[in-house]
């Protein structure tokens, strides 16, 4: 074990902090902490679901938003105590940290980790992702099936002696119904009850999402999702790829987004690495990053008022969202899978008319988004459809692990930008926008001020976005030499030679990295064994809880309820499946 | 930084009785929809649609959209196949096969160059490291095809060609120095090795290009000339 640090070494403040509470608590002598990127608690499987009751309950932990759960598999990895670890990443709400816990399980034939639904029941679908991918067995889990492979798959993709390219023949009987879905449920002096299918390819799942409810007349009384349609292996994809090769990937989980995932993803390995990037770069990456949140709200209001019958705000917003591309077009050359940013840079430099054109974009949104507000928000119709529907309460949301706008709309101010400011949001002037209700209503006022102060943002970065200046690191262990230099100079060559056949060499280790989505937390836990691409990569998606969190959001509304909330979680298939 | 925004206390809980009456509400929500059409109607050519495919979007010079092999002078591929692209596109669509030239100038050449663009996903990264200027994008985004033995584009379809240039204009590309259109110098649009003389023949046509069609040609020729000239 090289990664934990040994007793008598310093720890950080953070990790000495939690490694005391561990002390003090019942299970000390039985847990590690290890002083990484985060504090890191090391624990074997059967002291998991105690821990994690501590780290939720204990006044001092006060771990409550579940983030992640994902396997890695130390096949090929040195020096490591066990092949196969679950790690899970906690956020607290109240004092503003993370931490890592790293469940060792032990080398056996069932790998078993008991679920920890009841203290998260955020992590149900995390659970059944890693079962389903690395073959981690749950006791006690409500729904242990597989999640984003079909039905008719045979083995665990993401271990790492599962051979990429096999191929698993899915056929209409193959598909897993849900046990409860199959009888109709018949009480005397009672209607009937009725089991629907909505989607998976329905115009309102905007995505190939599979929703089975049971409705008693037009109420939904119980609901499954299956998700899985559009699962890419982005994932096993980023192990076979160096560093940068993975930007074109990440491109295309949301999709609606493309610019944040990529800056997500290359701040995870620049952040491995110890690369600076340029204050230009970073101002270009916030500048395009907030553009694009803007699109990623304009499509997700757009997509729900069209869904409840709304159809001119989708053009007026979308109006905003084609001038946005414009400039990314005119930034890197595509529209919408931008491939804009790289390890320690971007691309290419930004255009030389590049303030102009965001200032021009800055003076057309604001009329855009008024004449939406003053179409929707006292329009009765919406009212009625919004207000008061899909509702989620604060504790709901933050024990369904909640991020961004659903978790703002429900009255917790947490931003990533706030919270842990990163480029230069802490320097910038603007709030965070937070509604009471939780309904679905909440959540369009939310994302519309959100838009509101993505400008503010934009005009502040624009003011001191520097006139010239470079773009990218100087490190050319990391970035490509600049062209003219690589055709005329032999050491430029070397490192162009280098890193496009080898890949960028970040150190052995493991980071996690994030930023805050269009969507809520989207972050990027990578592990490198010290060759030129990802070891291990697991993306946080935002919208994966929130749409885990849909079965139990829609029971006791209609069915048209369901496909207003099912717009307002902006659940984008790529992201969800990846 | 500064603080955080309740915004639900910025709308009122109940509507007003007037906004309760549907008809004012919608009046005054036909008038926001008016407005636009009587602005779009005074201004047709500013009308944000395009009437694809007699109307064209103008793409910036960045676009990504179909390859071009850049020729040297002499009409011969600026393609020492070195394998750059193939190796650094994720979507790994890039099929090379090398040949070794006889002519001692050119000493390698690309026998195969194929992009398959159904896998393409038009990243750019195999312009990006390409150390010898070899491979350009356009703005041509038109690439319909019946068959996926049409979508593999072979060096026929992806060498650079004047009607294509004219039509589309050059895309994504490695350097922009002012208007976007000259390299940072010529290193790379001749052969270093070439001599003078050699050059001109070659201008003059008196060395045939080789065909691609007939194979990388005999093997011998190069090494023969690196024995003469360590000797």
């Amino acid at each position: 074990m090289t990664l934990v640090v040994d007793a008598g070494a310093a720890l950080s403040p953070a990790a000495e902090r939690v490694r005391e509470r561990i002390g003090a608590s019942p299970l000390a002598g039985r847990a590690e902490v290890a002083d990484l990127d985060l504090p890191t608690i090391e624990i074997g499987p059967t002291d998991w679901p105690a821990l994690a009751r501590f780290l939720r309950d204990d006044p001092g932990c006060g771990y409550d938003l579940f983030l992640d759960l994902c396997g890695v598999d130390n096949l090929r990895r040195a020096g490591r105590k066990t092949r196969f670890e679950a790690v899970v990443h906690l956020h607290s709400l109240t004092r503003n940290e993370h931490v890592r816990v790293r469940v060792l399980l032990p080398d056996a034939e069932k790998l078993r980790l008991p679920t920890v639904c009841d203290v998260y029941p955020a992590s149900n679908w995390f659970e059944r992702e890693a079962y389903d991918l690395f073959g981690f067995d749950f006791p006690g889990h409500p729904n242990l099936h597989r999640l984003l492979c079909h039905d008719a798959f045979v083995g665990h993709p993401l271990r790492k002696d599962y051979a990429p390219g096999q191929r698993w023949f899915f056929a209409e009987e193959d598909l897993r119904m849900p046990e409860w879905s199959k009888d109709t449920d018949e009480r005397a002096g009672h209607f009937e009850t009725q089991t629907i299918s909505i989607g998976p390819s329905h115009p309102a799942t905007h995505g190939i999402i599979h929703l089975v409810a049971r409705l008693d007349g037009e109420k939904i009384v119980r609901a499954e999702t299956m998700i899985g349609y559009l699962h890419r292996c982005f994932e096993k994809m980023a192990e076979k790829h160096h560093w940068n090769q993975v930007i074109p990937y990440t491109d295309r989980l949301n999709y609606v987004s493309a610019m944040l995932n990529g800056v997500g993803y290359v701040r995870t390995v620049e952040a491995m690495l110890g690369v600076e990037v340029p204050e230009r770069g970073r101002l270009a990456r916030t500048i395009l990053s907030e553009f694009t949140r803007i699109m990623d709200h304009c499509v997700c209001i757009g997509a729900n008022l069209v869904d409840i019958g709304a159809l001119t705000n989708f053009i007026y917003l979308y109006q905003n969202r084609e001038n946005i591309y414009d400039l990314l077009e005119a930034c890197c050359g595509a529209r919408l899978t931008v491939s804009y940013v790289r390890v320690g840079g971007l691309a290419i430099d930004v255009p030389d008319d590049f303030v102009a054109r965001c200032r021009a974009l800055l003076d057309s949104i604001p009329g855009f988004l008024e004449d939406v507000e003053k179409l929707v928000t006292n329009n009765r119709i919406v009212r009625n459809r919004l207000s008061g529907t899909g509702i989620v309460t604060k504790e709901q949301a933050i024990a369904w692990g909640m991020t961004g706008p659903m978790l703002r709309a429900s009255g917790v101010p947490y931003d990533v930008r706030r919270a842990r400011p990163y480029d230069f949001y802490d320097r910038f002037d603007w709030d965070v926008p937070i509604a009471q209700d939780g309904d679905n209503f909440a959540r369009y006022l939310v994302r519309l001020e959100e838009m509101r102060q993505s400008l503010k943002i934009i005009r502040q970065a624009l003011d001191v976005f520097p006139a010239s200046g470079p773009v990218n690191s100087d490190d050319w262990r990391v970035v490509l030499p600049p062209k003219d230099a690589v055709y005329h100079d032999m050491e430029s060559l070397i490192y162009h030679f280098k890193l496009t056949m080898e890949g960028i060499r970040a150190p052995a280790g493991e980071r996690y990295e994030w930023i805050e989505g269009g969507n809520g937390e989207l972050g990027f836990y990578a592990v490198s064994d010290g060759r030129g691409g990802p070891y291990r990569l697991k993306v946080r998606p935002p919208c994966f809880p929130n749409m885990a969190a849909f079965e139990h959001i829609v029971v006791g509304g209609t069915v048209s309820d369901a496909i207003a909330t099912l717009g307002t979680l902006n659940v984008i298939a790529g992201e969800l499946d990846r | 930084m500064s603080g955080v925004i309740d915004v639900s206390r910025r709308v009122p809980d109940r509507l007003t009785f007037l906004q309760k009456l549907y008809l004012p509400e919608i009046l005054r929500g036909m008038w926001v929809t008016l407005r636009h059409l009587a602005r779009n109607l005074a201004n047709m050519k500013g009308l944000p649609t395009i009437l694809y495919p007699e109307a064209r979007r103008n793409y910036s010079k960045r676009f990504r959209g179909k390859h071009i092999l850049k020729a040297r002078e002499d009409g011969m591929l600026k393609c020492v196949a070195c394998y750059m692209c193939q190796q650094a596109c994720p979507a790994e669509c890039i099929t090379i096969v090398a040949g070794e030239h006889p002519k001692i100038a050119y000493e390698k050449y690309p026998v195969v160059f194929d992009i398959d663009m159904m896998r393409c996903v038009f990243c750019g990264f195999c312009v990006d490291a390409c150390p010898k200027d070899a491979i350009w994008m356009t703005r041509n985004y038109e690439m319909a095809f019946f068959s996926r033995e049409d979508a593999v584009f072979s060096i026929d379809r992806l060498r650079e060609t004047k009607a294509e240039v004219e039509k589309y204009g050059y895309g994504y590309r490695p350097y922009y120095p002012g208007d976007g259109t000259t390299p940072p110098s010529d290193a790379s649009m001749l052969p270093v090795l070439a001599g003078g003389g050699e050059r001109d023949r070659l201008r003059a046509g008196a060395i045939p290009l080789p065909d691609r069609d007939a194979g990388p040609g005999p093997l011998n020729a190069p090494s023969q000339a690196r024995k003469a000239f360590s000797a």
